[in-house]
Order: structure tokens, then C-alpha cells, then sequence
């Protein structure tokens, strides 16, 4: 009788801060005007953009940020249960993933017809809302003679120099960009190289920090982060600069956030409309330093996204990417 | 409870074979014997031994020298060998980088992990030694034994436990971790299931990774219970302790222990120091204040909840032990080694199959805190009640005393101290969690580690700095307790000594 009046204080003990705590967390309503984002994209690049839509539109914003690929798992483990109305992705491969799992709702026409084909899924589950250029960041004083594609990363040279992230999914873009344009064979003999020369990183940040501590003498990227780390230190103390490779190089891809709707809530199309329209579009283009979809002329400094002579590629094309792990995998690099 | 809490911890491992059914044996076999796996699981086992006989060897000195040895300054030592417990791996991985660029690959994670995890076995040594009579190492020597033949047959075999349990920790955390590793760049087993999710956005073929994890953990297990040995002493609490001199060895054991302290302190919190003060001008302090509160109220309602649970199933086992109990007791530790995404997502699973109310609220955290650290609260919580001999109990139920009397009169007491270690212990291993307090807290809390996750997944560290030393100060709180609570019973015969 004791020992049971004892463990139910204990109970009671440790129930205390639990109800304190949950106190805290009952904030989040879930009233008609509200929606629930899933964001993979940083709190720290997108919250104050969220904050201009509920200024402009008066609808609630719930958000949970992570991961993009570790949300897309939640998600298809919520199964039946999604909590979401919409998943706002890094990058195309995981709104695929909930696409091919038929999470995602068709968007309509007037959300699909503000992006250019190659920047949305084919049957309308997606759309990307801003744009990022793969580039080479190379440190000048260590490198005479600046490459002209990614090709001439395969050369001895350029042993342990080259840094470069096979888990990000911006890299395997690349890849399969190579694949397309220039064949198995041409993807599998850079990756091979790539084993030899490249050192590995977990993500693009990394490589960038490498390039400016001297680590290593290039590495390949995303455009922003080098905008990012500029603004943090500036211009003035940045040792490496971004280095676009000739027209049509698959070294230069362009990849893109997205969002899809998860759910039926009315407010979840017109938030995406939102994103396409000109304060968030400005928005990427001035904060994240990325590129507009619909047009909004790039930020100073960065080469204007009409004059990037990028290779096409179908970014929703998918089970091409399983392909492209495939051979990441057999290279040793992933 | 005991029962309940056993089988929170088994969600993750019922969630694996649920995935795993739902692909083909071919499949798993192509994915599992392919050369890659099994040079990653090489790696990771590689690393956890060496990582772990290095943590079983330094910590194990560490508690002999501040427990047993005249070392000068040793109090402070011990301290400063308790306090790497705060700092999160992949904090110190992060700051060694930016004090030497180039610090990479199997011999940086060995380091970050030997140092980050022999405070475990430091801990779980020290209170060991603690209890240990001295007297029977005086008479052994008085016997004619020498100074090593002491050590290896008196001495060995109290703290053995202590010391193989802490390095079984060591070893699965090692096995689990990813942030550490991935920053360091070492391939590990981890990192295939990271990419599973990340690159291939493949659940299926995560938990077969998974689910190889818990084979090797399995294994480990194995050798652990050998390794462990079934002696533990009888010996009374508080015997006499005699302290060793030093003599020759005193400048050089100075030496080791200060180059310990700076590798595992000095480095993280001096860069950590520089960056905040770089990063303070930026940081929003109602931010930090809010998820301050809810680090603590987590990792507070965690602790008790983990370690009351540990404390039943401890009772138990080790009181009513059986083939059952045991087993029960074991099963816990299959899921240690599996890192923090998956048991997040098999709460995710479970939760929306089972329970729907329950996911995404602040009750699901502290479950999933519970499901990842019983076996930390289990190894704390035991250690004192397998050290109280069982006569005890005999003799207060001789004297009459029911069965939940002489738990409430003789157990409790006696486990007293291990329940204080226990949940200090999950209090600051739950502040410094991230996999799953990330994935499953209610939409928009926020504590003190997602939001150094939000900092640091954007390049700047400066920005992040800040609620990387709030988060180690206030670990250290727990980390300083728990080091003190052990070393409370020192201090009556220190004075015995110099009296």
C-alpha cells in the first residue's frame, strides 16, 4: 500500500512538468485561417518571410522545421494521420518521394502556369519557387588556371584540392545531369575520379569553410552559400570566388526549392500562389540570394539567371535519381 | 511499470521489423552484403572498440586517481573529468574543426568520442570505488601479494562492473552516433542510414540497415556479459579508504590529466567563447529564454520518468532474478545502438497507428526520451542496489516487514544515490538530444538544441555559439551534481584519515 502511495507521488512528481509544458505548447490553434507548414528550408532563411504572409493574408502559420529528406519520413510514416497542409522541400527529390507515395495533392492551373516546365513536377504535384545554380568556388591563389568544366576536375591535379558533398541532393542533381547530357559512362568515370581527388563532405557549408581556411583549393557548391558566408564576413574577406563553367555544362544545373499541398485546406493552394508572387520572389532574390522563377531580376553580384546558359534537365524525373545513387554507390562515395 | 517501460523501449525494434517485412529477403541480402555495408560496418566496429576500450582505460584511471590517489588537485580533477559529459559531440567536433582545419577522418572521431564518452566510465567507476573497502587490498598486500597482483585480484574484480557497463555505453553510443562522425567525415554504418533517408528517401531500406545495428548490438551484448563477470562485492558502504601515494608518478599523471582536460574542454569551450562573443550582438533573448524553459521542463520530466522506470525494472530484476526478468532486463539495450532518427520515426509510426492524440505533444517526447536512455538510467540505477547485499532484505523480512515495506524502508534507501545518478544523468543527456526531440515535439517548440540546429544549418556558427555554451553550462549543472553526489562519501573518511 506504501510503495503504491509513494510511486503515484513519483508519478504525480514527474506529471508536473509535463502539464507546465504542454501549458506552453497549446498556442498552436488550428482554426480555418490557419495552415501547418512542414518546412525544410531553414527557420532562420524563411521565418521572417512567413511572418509577411500572415501580415498580408491574416492567416495563421504553424511550422515545424527539419530536414528536408528526415519531414518527407515523418510524413509518409504519418501514413494516414499527415498533420501538414504543406511540405515546403530544399530541394525535388523529396516532394517526389510523397508524390510517388500519392501524399500530394494536384496543384491547379493558375499555381503551375507561373513556372517554367523544367522547374515542376510533370503531373502537377509540385512546383519549385526559387532557384539555385550549382557552381565551383575556388580559392584564386591556389589556382592558376580556372576550370572550364567539371570535366577538368577529373585531371591528377586536382588530387585532395576538390571538395565536394555526395549526400546532398544537389550534388546528385548534378550527377544525373551528367548522366543525361553525357552518358552513363561519362557520369561513372568523374565519379571514379572524384573517389580519387575529391575530399567528402557532409554539406555544402562545410565546403565552402574548407575552401576559405585553405583545406582545400575548390570546391563544388550551391551560389548562395557564397552570398551567405559574404554577408556574415564580408566581401572583402572572402579568399575564394564562384567560377561558372562554359554554357552548357551540367556543372552549372539549376535546382530548385519546392512545395506541394498535403491536404484539402483552401489556404494551403493560396499560400503556394503566394510564394510565386512578387514580395516572396523578391524576397529569395534579396535575403536567401537565390533566383526568381517568375522573372525578379537577380540579386548584384550574381550573374543574371537568363544569362546562365543551363543544361535542361527534368527534375521530377526520379527513378533516374535511384539510378544516380546507384552509381554514387558503386563509385564508394556515398 | 517495469513492464510498460520494457516494451516503450521495444517500439523501435517492433517498428524495424515491420519495415523490414515489407521488402524482400532477396532485397535485404543485396543491400546488406554488398561490399559497401560491410566495409562500413567494419569501420563503425573499429571505432567502437577502439573507442571504447580507450574510454574503459582513461576513465577508469581517472576515477583511480581521483578517488584513490594523493594527486594534488585531484577534487578539481575530478570535476574537470565529469564535465565533458555536457559538451555534444558534435559541438566538440564543430570547434575542433575551427581550430585545426583539416581534422578529419578515424583518428578525429576516435578522439571526440574517447574523450566524450570516458566520463561515463569515469562515473560509473568512481562510485564503484567509492563503496569498495580498502582494507581488502591491505590485506592481500599484507599477504605478500604484489602491487599489480593486488590490483588485478582485489581490486579488478570490484570495479569490473562498473567499468565494462561504462564501456558498453560508450560502445553503443558510438555505434548510434552521427553528428560527431559525419562532421569529421569517418564513414560509419550511421551514415548508410542516414543516406538511406536522405539520398534515396527509403524508409524500408533504412530499418534493414537498422536492423543490422541491432545484430551487432546483440553481439556486443554477448561479450559484455562475459566480459562483466557475475562477481560483485558484499563489501560495507563507506569501508576505509586507504589513498595511494604517488610518489614518481605524480608530475607525469599532472601531465596526462591536463592534456586530458584541455582536449576535452579547453578547445570546445574556447572556441565556443570566442564564437559567442562574436554572436551575442545577434541573439534574441526571448527566444532563448523560451527555449531554455522548455530544455529544462523536457529534460527535468524526462529524467524522472526514465529513471523511475529504470529504478522498477531494476527492482526487479536484480531482486527477483529469473531467466524472464533478466531477459527483460536485457532486451532494453537491444535498441541502444540505434540512432536517434529511427527511433524518432518508429514514435512516429507508432504513435499515429496506436495512439494518434498522442503525437506531436510533449507526452511523445518524453516517451521517446524514455525509449532512447533506460539503459543509461538502468546501468545507474542498478549499480548501487547490486551492491547492497541481499541479507538485508532477509533480515527485515524476518523481522516481519511485508515485501513493499522493506522496498520502501531498505531498497529505496539504498538506491537513493542511483536514482539521483540516473536521472541526473537522462537530465543532461536529454538536453543535449536532438534526432527526436527535432522530429517529434509539438509544431513550434523550440529548446536550447533545435535551436542550435537552426543556427548551424545555415554556415554561420557565430549565430548558433551562444545556445552552444547556454546548452553546456547548463548541462555541466547536472554533470557537476552528479560527479558530487558520488564523491559525498569521501569526504567522512577523508576526515577518518585525518584524525
Amino acid at each position: 500500500m506504501n510503495k503504491k502511495k509513494n510511486s503515484y507521488f513519483l508519478a504525480a512528481l514527474a506529471l508536473v512538468p509535463i502539464i507546465a509544458l504542454s501549458g506552453c505548447a497549446a498556442s498552436t490553434t488550428n482554426s480555418e485561417e490557419s495552415i501547418t507548414i512542414y518546412s525544410g528550408r531553414s527557420e532562420s532563411l524563411i521565418a521572417e518571410l512567413l511572418d509577411t504572409f500572415t501580415e498580408e493574408t491574416g492567416i495563421e502559420v504553424n511550422v515545424r522545421y527539419g530536414d528536408s529528406a528526415e519531414l518527407a519520413a515523418q510524413i509518409l510514416e504519418e501514413g494516414s494521420n499527415v498533420q501538414a497542409d504543406v511540405f515546403f522541400s530544399q530541394d525535388a527529390g523529396a516532394l517526389g518521394a510523397l508524390a510517388k507515395e500519392n501524399l500530394t495533392r494536384s496543384l491547379p492551373t493558375d499555381i503551375t502556369d507561373l513556372v517554367d516546365a523544367s522547374y515542376k513536377s510533370k503531373d502537377s504535384q509540385w512546383v519549385g519557387v526559387s532557384g539555385r545554380a550549382r557552381v565551383l568556388v575556388v580559392n584564386p591563389d591556389r589556382v592558376s588556371k580556372f576550370p572550364t568544366s567539371y570535366r577538368d576536375l577529373m585531371n591528377p591535379i586536382w588530387k585532395g584540392r576538390i571538395g565536394i558533398a555526395p549526400t546532398n541532393a544537389s550534388f546528385q542533381a548534378f550527377i544525373t545531369a551528367v548522366r543525361i547530357l553525357d552518358g552513363e559512362q561519362a557520369a561513372q568515370d568523374f565519379l571514379t575520379a572524384m573517389k580519387e581527388n575529391a575530399v567528402v563532405f557532409e554539406k555544402n557549408g562545410l565546403i565552402l569553410q574548407a575552401v576559405e581556411d585553405g583545406v582545400i583549393d575548390a570546391g563544388l557548391i550551391n551560389h548562395y552559400y557564397w552570398f551567405e558566408l559574404a554577408n556574415e564576413v564580408g566581401v572583402g574577406n572572402m579568399k575564394s570566388e564562384i567560377i561558372w563553367f562554359e554554357d552548357q555544362d551540367a556543372g552549372n544545373l539549376i535546382n530548385v526549392a519546392g512545395a506541394a499541398v498535403l491536404s484539402d485546406n483552401p489556404s494551403a493552394n493560396m499560400f503556394v500562389k503566394w510564394l510565386l508572387g512578387n514580395t516572396a520572389q523578391n524576397y529569395f532574390v534579396e535575403k536567401t540570394r537565390e533566383y526568381s522563377l517568375t522573372g525578379v531580376p537577380a540579386v548584384a553580384g550574381l550573374k543574371p539567371f537568363g544569362e546562365i546558359k543551363a543544361p535542361k534537365i527534368d527534375l521530377s524525373d526520379l527513378d533516374s535519381l535511384a539510378e544516380t545513387l546507384e552509381l554514387i554507390r558503386k563509385a564508394g562515395l556515398l | 511499470m517495469a513492464v510498460s517501460a520494457v516494451l516503450i523501449s521495444l517500439i523501435p525494434l517492433i517498428y524495424l521489423l515491420v519495415r523490414v517485412a515489407t521488402i524482400g529477403i532477396s532485397e535485404i541480402a543485396e543491400l546488406i552484403f554488398q561490399a559497401r555495408t560491410l566495409e562500413l560496418i567494419i569501420n563503425s566496429l573499429l571505432l567502437a572498440i577502439t573507442v571504447s576500450v580507450s574510454a574503459v582505460l582513461l576513465g577508469s584511471m581517472q576515477a583511480w586517481v581521483a578517488v584513490r590517489s594523493n594527486l594534488p588537485g585531484r577534487t578539481v580533477f575530478s570535476v574537470l573529468a565529469a564535465l565533458p559529459l555536457a559538451i555534444p559531440s558534435y559541438v566538440a567536433a564543430y570547434a575542433w574543426i575551427a581550430v585545426t582545419p583539416g581534422f578529419s577522418g578515424f583518428f578525429a572521431a576516435w578522439l571526440l568520442l574517447t574523450v566524450g564518452t570516458a566520463p561515463l566510465v569515469y562515473l560509473a567507476v568512481s562510485a564503484a570505488l567509492v563503496r569498495f573497502d580498502a582494507g581488502t587490498e591491505e590485506v592481500a598486500q599484507s599477504l605478500g601479494a604484489t602491487k599489480f597482483q593486488v590490483f588485478r585480484k582485489v581490486t579488478w574484480p570490484n570495479i569490473r562492473t562498473a567499468a565494462v557497463s561504462g564501456g558498453l555505453l560508450s560502445a553503443l553510443y558510438v555505434l548510434s552516433d552521427f553528428g560527431a562522425v559525419s562532421i569529421v567525415r569517418y564513414d560509419t554504418f550511421t551514415r548508410a542510414i542516414y543516406n538511406a533517408y536522405r539520398a534515396s528517401f527509403d524508409r524500408n531500406q533504412a530499418a534493414a540497415l537498422a536492423l543490422v545495428l541491432v545484430l551487432v548490438t546483440v553481439l556486443i551484448l554477448y561479450f559484455e556479459s562475459k566480459a562483466k563477470g557475475q562477481k560483485f562485492t558484499t563489501g560495507k558502504i563507506a569501508g576505509r579508504l586507504g589513498r595511494v601515494e604517488l610518489g614518481a608518478w605524480k608530475v607525469p599523471m599532472f601531465l596526462i590529466l591536463l592534456v586530458l582536460a584541455t582536449v576535452s574542454l579547453l578547445v570546445p569551450l574556447g572556441s565556443l567563447l570566442g564564437w559567442s562573443i562574436e554572436g551575442f550582438g545577434s541573439v534574441d533573448w526571448a527566444a532563448v529564454t523560451g527555449a531554455l524553459a522548455n530544455s529544462v521542463g523536457l529534460a527535468v520530466s524526462g529524467g524522472l520518468l526514465t529513471s523511475f522506470a529504470a529504478l522498477a525494472i531494476a527492482v526487479l530484476t536484480i531482486r527477483h532474478r529469473q531467466k524472464l526478468t533478466s531477459l527483460l532486463e536485457r532486451s532494453v539495450w537491444l535498441t541502444h545502438a540505434t540512432p536517434g532518427i529511427v527511433v524518432a520515426l518508429s514514435l512516429v509510426f507508432f504513435s499515429n497507428q496506436v495512439v494518434p492524440w498522442i503525437y506531436q505533444t510533449t507526452l511523445l517526447v518524453l516517451i521517446a526520451y524514455l525509449a532512447l536512455f533506460l539503459p543509461n538510467a538502468l546501468a545507474a540505477v542498478s549499480t548501487p542496489i547490486r551492491q547492497s547485499p541481499k541479507a538485508l532484505d532477509e533480515v527485515s523480512s524476518s523481522l516481519g516487514l511485508s515485501t513493499m515495506q522493506t522496498l520502501r524502508k531498505v531498497v529505496l534507501p539504498i538506491a537513493g544515490p542511483g536514482i539521483f545518478a540516473a536521472t541526473t544523468l537522462v537530465i543532461l543527456t536529454v538536453l543535449k538530444e536532438l534526432p527526436a526531440t527535432l522530429l517529434l515535439r509539438p509544431t513550434g517548440m523550440e529548446t536550447l538544441a533545435t535551436r542550435l540546429w537552426t543556427e548551424t544549418s545555415v554556415a554561420a556558427f557565430s549565430a548558433a555559439a551562444p545556445y552552444a555554451l547556454l546548452l553546456v553550462v547548463l548541462a555541466g549543472f547536472p554533470a557537476w551534481l552528479l560527479n558530487r553526489a558520488i564523491r559525498k562519501d569521501l569526504e567522512p573518511m577523508e576526515m577518518e584519515r585525518y584524525q
